[in-house]
């Protein structure tokens, strides 16, 4: 069985029954090697449609997620259950629960370290454990994320507000944070990138700092990367270096990286001078950056240009663009049904004729060969493109531009495929989606690549492969 | 991906019944189980199928038996019936098997296992018509069925599927309009199997409003015997535990007499 994974979470969907006979076959070392090599944050094993699990079968699945969780410290656990399966769980394993319990995906993608915030405007997220220490956990841990966590103290209180369910985003219950993992907490505010830390910072947040999503983030086009150190006590001189060493790695690309409420009790006051030389910023709170507009947008962090990656098209990656036009082909016939006619190539700039009524969306792709593939889809073809996976069309632009990145993502996995044919090794970024082209542009201005124009059914759909 | 086109030039495919077999089936249905044996030994394979099936030791005959005519008075005309029908089945499964890990023999053990716990189900729910019990044969043709359109698109399904929980039958619905359940009855439609046998097999997707009380029942025992059988490690080795979706709320208020009746057997 192969897990479905969405934004680096991996997920396990069983059916029917698990015991200590059927529950090997369904889940085997292949098929975690196979998620591992995915490089997920999360690896969870659905009980949604499992009518019979006893504990033999569970722990099967147990065993092997915890090999996983050992080897390269992810969260792993189980989600999806209702309240007879979550009874169930908890008297299986009573006092040697390690894993996380998750009582929707939903639920498990608000711990997940790289989470995408969406709504602006979002709604509070009601909390209750019968637990104090799980309660309290589960609170700390969504803070982190950059959610508004409101625990209830009591299961009164909590039945109460559970009964307004409209007023919270997401009810956080029946759900125990076992051994999370060992990565810095990421989330993206529009545009910029938050990383959460904590505690003493020494030479571990190399470690735990994941290095390839913030290259990828730089190649995407973010450029402001904020470090949220309200709960940092102190610093030693190794991770000075890592954030000065980060300071200049980003130079390449105009990017700022900002610390936000770091205080300098307990940490010698010239490691802030010497952090400030190498290019950081320091700021009191967050709102500091991201509620004056006019500094955001000096910092990049309200979709402005990536001035300085103007990297060229090398020629690798020039050879290997039939695979990239094969693989975005095949994809979008196997989603729509439908013929694709190559129309005209170009080398240059992104150019898009008419922007209105367009959505797009982009990936990085690094190892072996890197950069970043583009496509711009006129709002019928996006909306033909997700019927396939949502099984029903849909007007919501957020529903279709979730699903693009979905859409990406499947292509990106080609690429990769084809291109290990040739012995050509690349990982691939979380995708991005743009309501607005405009954005795009503005992340793309100035880079030059390959555009290829194609025609669905005859409306234009547009491909861009830059660095 | 695939096409209704598709779909029509696989229906194409399908072979009429052979005369030899109608002759069988019509003699079962008139409950001449002398005549019937005496058509099925003019069919050699269907003559081997037959004395395979019934010395399997799931079938717990203590001898070894090879006279066809006293293979078809041990089944008995119901369970004749059902094994003929296996077999008809049986001759659309491809010779190599790409899409799931299977093979002539898996795969009749899938159809073997599934067919005795059908019977047990229906004497248990004090059922005892043939139509309803042939029907569990008519089930497995959607493996087949899947095998043929999805084999040459596995890469395609592949990613597919790493980016979204979807099975096989959604997507082909939501590409097609059809579904795996629904090509088993084109199936039915073209080997004229009573049209009892297929709309049982199409309501046990668990989606079908204003059944009858019968079919109902029927169905849902049908839908969780199936995911039952796709759990098993021989079918979970073939990759086929999720190539369909189960409908866990579908089967609730069966659960409890599903667990009695069959689980309990086999713990």
């Amino acid at each position: 069985m192969r897990a479905v994974v969405k934004n680096r979470i991996g997920v396990f969907h069983p059916q029917g029954f698990l015991d200590g006979t059927t529950a090997p076959s369904m889940l085997t070392m292949e098929d975690i090697k196979a998620t591992e090599a995915l490089k997920v944050e999360m690896l969870l094993v659905s009980l949604k449609k499992v009518v019979f699990f006893n504990k033999n079968g569970l722990n099967v699945f147990i065993d092997l997620l915890y090999s996983v969780q050992k080897k390269s410290g992810i969260i792993v656990g189980l989600c999806d259950y209702d309240d007879k399966k979550y009874a169930a769980i908890l008297k299986f394993y009573n006092t040697e629960l390690n894993f996380s319990l998750f009582k929707t995906h939903k639920i498990a993608s608000l711990f997940s370290s790289s989470m995408q915030e969406k709504d602006k405007s979002k709604k509070s997220i009601l909390v209750w454990q019968e637990e104090p220490s799980q309660r309290s956990a589960l609170a700390i841990e969504l803070f982190d994320r950059g959610h508004n966590p409101i625990v209830c103290q009591t299961q009164k209180e909590f039945d109460e507000k559970k009964s307004q369910a409209d007023l919270y985003e997401t009810i956080v219950y029946q759900t125990f944070l076992g051994l999370l993992g060992s990565k810095i907490a990421t989330r993206v505010t529009g545009n910029a990138i938050i990383y959460t830390v904590g505690g003493f910072l020494d030479a571990e947040i190399s470690e735990s700092f994941d290095l390839n999503y913030h290259q990828n983030s730089l190649n995407v086009g973010f450029t402001l990367f904020i470090f949220d150190a309200y709960k940092v006590i102190s610093m030693n001189i190794h991770a000075v270096n890592f954030f000065s060493k980060l300071a200049s790695a980003g130079a390449e690309y105009g990017a700022n990286l900002c610390i936000i409420g770091m205080t300098f009790e307990k940490t010698p006051e010239n490691f802030k001078h010497e952090l400030e030389d190498a290019g950081l910023m320091f700021f009191d709170n967050m709102d500091d950056i991201l509620k004056d507009k006019k500094l955001l947008k000096e910092l990049g962090g309200s979709g402005g240009s990536t001035a300085g990656n103007k990297r060229a098209l090398n020629k690798v990656l020039v050879n290997e663009l039939p695979r990239f036009i094969s693989a975005t082909v095949n994809t979008m016939e196997m989603m729509t049904n439908a013929k694709a006619e190559k129309q005209d190539a170009s080398v240059g700039e992104l150019k898009v004729d008419n922007i209105n009524e367009k959505l797009a969306s982009s990936i990085g792709f690094y190892g072996n060969i890197d950069g970043m593939v583009v496509l711009i889809f006129p709002l019928n073809i996006a909306k033909k493109s997700c019927e396939l996976l949502l099984g029903e069309k849909t007007d919501d632009v957020e529903e279709i531009l979730d699903t693009l990145a979905e859409f990406v993502n499947i292509i990106a996995g080609r690429v990769k495929a084809l291109l290990a044919e040739q012995n050509i090794s690349v990982d691939i970024t979380l995708p991005r989606t743009y309501e607005n082209v405009e954005d795009l542009l503005a992340t793309v201005e100035k880079r030059k690549g390959v555009q290829v124009n194609l025609n669905f059914e005859g409306e234009g759909f547009t491909f861009f492969l830059t660095r | 991906m695939v096409t209704q086109e598709e779909i029509h030039a696989y229906i194409q495919t399908i072979p009429p019944s052979a005369k030899t077999l109608k002759e069988v089936l019509s003699y079962l249905d008139k409950q001449e189980l002398a005549k019937a044996a005496q058509s099925a030994s003019e069919d050699p394979a269907l003559k081997l199928y037959l004395q395979n099936i019934v010395n399997k030791p799931i079938y717990g005959f203590k001898n070894d038996i090879k006279d066809i005519n006293q293979i078809f008075s041990i089944l008995g005309l119901t369970q004749a019936k059902q094994i003929v029908y296996n077999y008809m089945i049986s001759l659309l499964s491809p010779k190599k098997w790409e899409l799931f890990e299977l093979n002539t023999k898996s795969f009749s053990e899938i159809q073997d296992r599934l067919s005795l716990q059908w019977k047990k189900i229906l004497e248990h729910l004090n059922i005892k018509d043939n139509d309803i019990y042939t029907s569990i044969s008519l089930l497995p043709a959607s493996i087949i069925v899947c095998e043929a359109l999805f084999k040459s698109k596995q890469e395609n399904i592949n990613l597919l599927r790493a980016s979204n929980d979807l099975d096989y039958n959604t997507i082909l619905k939501r590409l097609s309009g059809m579904d795996l359940y629904d090509l088993c009855k084109e199936i039915a439609d073209v080997w004229e199997f009573p049209l009892k046998t297929s709309a049982i097999v199409l309501a046990s997707k668990g989606d079908k409003k204003d059944l009858d009380k019968e079919t109902e029942l029927l169905s849902k025992w049908m839908h969780l015997l199936f995911f039952y059988q796709l759990s098993q490690p021989l079918a979970a080795q073939a990759g086929l535990n999720d190539f369909i979706e189960f409908n866990i709320d579908y089967v609730q208020d069966i659960y409890e007499d599903f667990q009695d009746l069959i689980m309990e057997e086999n713990a």
